[in-house]
């Protein structure tokens, strides 16, 4: 049996449409992305002013601070305000080998080390005899 | 007629007029695209160069001595509008001015004429928002610029050396001016367009500009404080006119600091002032004669008791008299007939010789601007008379970085090298050997004696060995063109510790007022400054300390 021949007719009408509603969608974009571009190159420019106060901010701040740092002011706020005083070699001190054993002084941890074993020792002592004094 | 047929008709009577149309847009769209292009770009489309921010300057542990830091300027552009007072008084508010203070500075001839420096940010604000409303006043040449400038710390420290920018941030002298390209970095060009209400639109992408690398010094910023303090207070003490302190590294020769007075940005007097070094200059004739064996340890010379004719009419003078010395005497007591007597077997060929050996005469080849190389008559000039004043130093011509450098050959162990005012990363190069280790370390016992027994006592400092030499040297009085009897040069050079030398130090005080001697003006700058170094540095004395106490 015959097709009717409008099932088989192609559909001009609604391809057009397709075609308006995508050259209509692109265009649409172009346009948007040139507005947008314009929109952001605004605020890029808003932006980069912006940066640039902060910078002049950030400059004036690092300048007192490098002020503040410099040995000239340090100087005069340590002798002035904590009164202290210039290093002098005459605080430098060398010591020959005699004067460091006879000077110098166990540390933390060898103090009580000894401390420990003095200790331990005593209670060894006063409990027990060695054979010699048992003799 | 169908009526597809009918609908094709008329859309095409309809479409026909705007054929010409789609054509003339195909030309100008496709055929001429870039020319007109290029033609909207140059009409809409600025380029402005933007400047890297210049580089900063460190010392040799990296701590900061120059700086560029932005800060934001109100302008205003010539032609200035009709109503300037009502300008200046609009400017004023904003910028909390006296309007008065405004037309004082639209008086200016240039194009642009600057109204304030470190506008702050809501003064900027402010500027922009009157320039909306207010178009007719504000808008015609008005704006706000982000400029540069130049920043030291505190200001005075080291401007010798670090010299000075200009307003373009280009430099002018110093270290500044030698390394002005380096510092600068490359420039980056930036496009933009306008809109109709002059705001900026941007075309490139924002890059940050490249960064340049901080510029390091050799310098030490602490010693360069302690020398200069310490030269000032000397300057102050003895009324001086002026005065230099230069500290060099022995190893390598790197400046450690350098310090001068007058303080000016524009010049540097250690490098581009020869003067007369005097008494310091003993050094090379004694170098000369040890090295080339000419003279014994031993051996001793008269000194003719403190005053002998070299030639009819020529006397030299010794500032104490002295009978029979050896060199070390001489050289302890800083005997000038003694020097004269020692350089006359020297011989003027080998004293220029060695002279330009030690780098007197030739640029040390530093990174400053207008270095001078100093003044020395050839030897074929050097008749006995001149000859001897050379040997005590007299007639010739010396930076101060010479003399520095030269004792920083011995203190060395006898290598020249060139004085550096970078931080050298490299293993650094000799100039040349100048004298044997051996002459080196005899050198180095004479200076030490010097300074325990001779005219250096005051540059003594307990618990070290220090090795230097006092000179005193009596200033041209441009008038007469005769030696001045009232104005002198006093200098003392030497390096401490002498065991393990770390510092080369010359001082030099500009005619001193009331004492005038090295020995009593420099030398004792000279034990100051050391102190300073060697406490900072924390190097131990040379000889073990006596605890109280101690059994």
């Amino acid at each position: 049996m015959d097709e009717h021949p409008a099932a088989t007719r192609p559909r001009p009408r609604r391809r057009g449409a397709g075609k308006l509603v995508a050259a209509g969608l692109f265009l649409t974009t172009v346009v948007w992305q040139h507005v947008e571009a314009t929109r952001l190159g605004y605020q890029v420019e808003r932006s980069r002013k912006q940066i640039s106060t902060l910078r002049c901010a950030q400059g004036a701040l690092q300048t007192e601070l490098e002020d503040l740092l410099s040995p000239a002011s340090l100087s005069a706020q340590a002798r002035g305000r904590l009164g202290m005083v210039l290093g002098s070699p005459a605080s430098l001190r060398r010591l020959d080998d005699d004067t460091m054993t006879a000077q110098a002084r166990p540390g933390l941890l060898r103090r009580l080390l000894s401390r420990t074993r003095r200790a331990w020792q005593e209670n060894k002592t006063a409990g027990l005899s060695t054979p010699r004094a048992a003799a | 007629m169908e009526t597809h047929v009918r609908l094709a008709v008329v859309a095409g009577l309809c479409l026909t007029p705007l054929a010409p149309l789609s054509l003339r847009l195909a030309q100008l769209q496709v055929m001429q695209h870039q020319r007109i292009d290029k033609e909207v770009i140059n009409e809409v489309v600025h380029t402005t160069a933007v400047a890297a921010d210049r580089a900063d300057i460190v010392d040799r542990r990296g701590r900061l001595l120059a700086r560029s830091v932005p800060f934001l300027s109100c302008f205003v552009e010539r032609p200035l509008p009709p109503d300037t007072a009502a300008l200046a008084a609009c400017l004023g508010r904003i910028l909390a001015m006296p309007p008065a203070e405004v037309l004082r500075r639209l008086q200016g001839r240039e194009r642009r004429l600057y109204v304030k420096e470190d506008v702050s940010a809501q003064q900027a604000a402010a500027l922009a928002e009157t320039k909306l409303k207010d178009k007719k006043l504000i808008s015609y040449g008005v704006g706000v610029e982000l400029r540069h400038r130049r920043f030291y710390p505190r200001g005075d420290l080291a401007l010798n050396v670090l010299g000075k920018v200009g307003t373009e941030q280009n430099g002018l002298s110093g270290v500044e001016l030698t390394f002005d390209s380096r510092l600068r970095g490359r420039a980056r060009r930036l496009r933009y367009l306008r809109d109709g209400l002059g705001r900026i639109i941007y075309r490139d992408a924002e890059v940050r500009p490249e960064t340049t690398q901080p510029l390091a010094l050799s310098l030490d910023r602490d010693s360069q404080f302690h020398a200069e303090e310490v030269l000032h207070e000397a300057a102050a003490q003895f009324h001086a006119k002026g005065g230099m302190i230069v500290v060099l590294d022995p190893a390598t020769s790197e400046v450690l600091a350098m310090a001068a007075l007058p303080s000016d940005r524009l010049k540097n007097p250690i490098i581009q002032d020869p003067y007369e070094p005097g008494s310091t200059f003993k050094l090379i004739a004694a170098a000369a004669a040890l090295e080339e064996s000419l003279v014994d340890e031993n051996q001793t010379f008269f000194c003719e008791n403190g005053s002998y004719d070299i030639a009819p009419g020529v006397r030299i003078h010794d500032h104490e008299p002295a009978g029979l010395l050896t060199l070390q005497g001489i050289l302890e007591r800083s005997s000038n007939i003694g020097i004269s007597k020692v350089v006359e077997r020297v011989g003027a060929r080998r004293f220029y010789s060695y002279s330009r050996a030690f780098g007197f005469d030739i640029k040390t080849g530093i990174d400053l601007p207008g270095e001078t190389a100093g003044e020395m008559k050839p030897f074929a000039h050097l008749t006995r008379v001149v000859l001897a004043a050379s040997s005590y130093g007299y007639g010739i011509g010396a930076s101060a970085l010479q003399v520095a450098n030269a004792y920083s050959a011995i203190a060395n162990g006898g290598t020249l090298y060139e004085p550096s005012i970078l931080a050298v990363s490299r293993r650094p190069q000799p100039v040349r050997r100048v004298v044997s280790d051996a002459t080196a370390r005899t050198l180095t016992r004479m200076l030490e004696s010097v300074v325990e027994r001779g005219t250096g006592m005051s540059g003594r400092i307990p618990g070290y060995r220090v090795a230097g030499k006092t000179g005193t040297a009596r200033k041209l009085d441009p008038r007469t063109g005769a030696y001045s009897t009232s104005s002198y040069m006093a200098s003392f050079v030497g390096f401490l510790p002498a065991s393990r030398p770390q510092w080369a130090i010359l001082v030099v005080i500009d005619e001193p007022k009331g004492q005038y001697y090295g020995a009593q003006v420099a030398a004792p700058v000279f034990a100051k400054l050391g102190r300073r170094l060697l406490a900072m540095a924390g190097v131990p004395p040379d000889q073990p300390t006596v605890l109280a106490g101690r059994p």
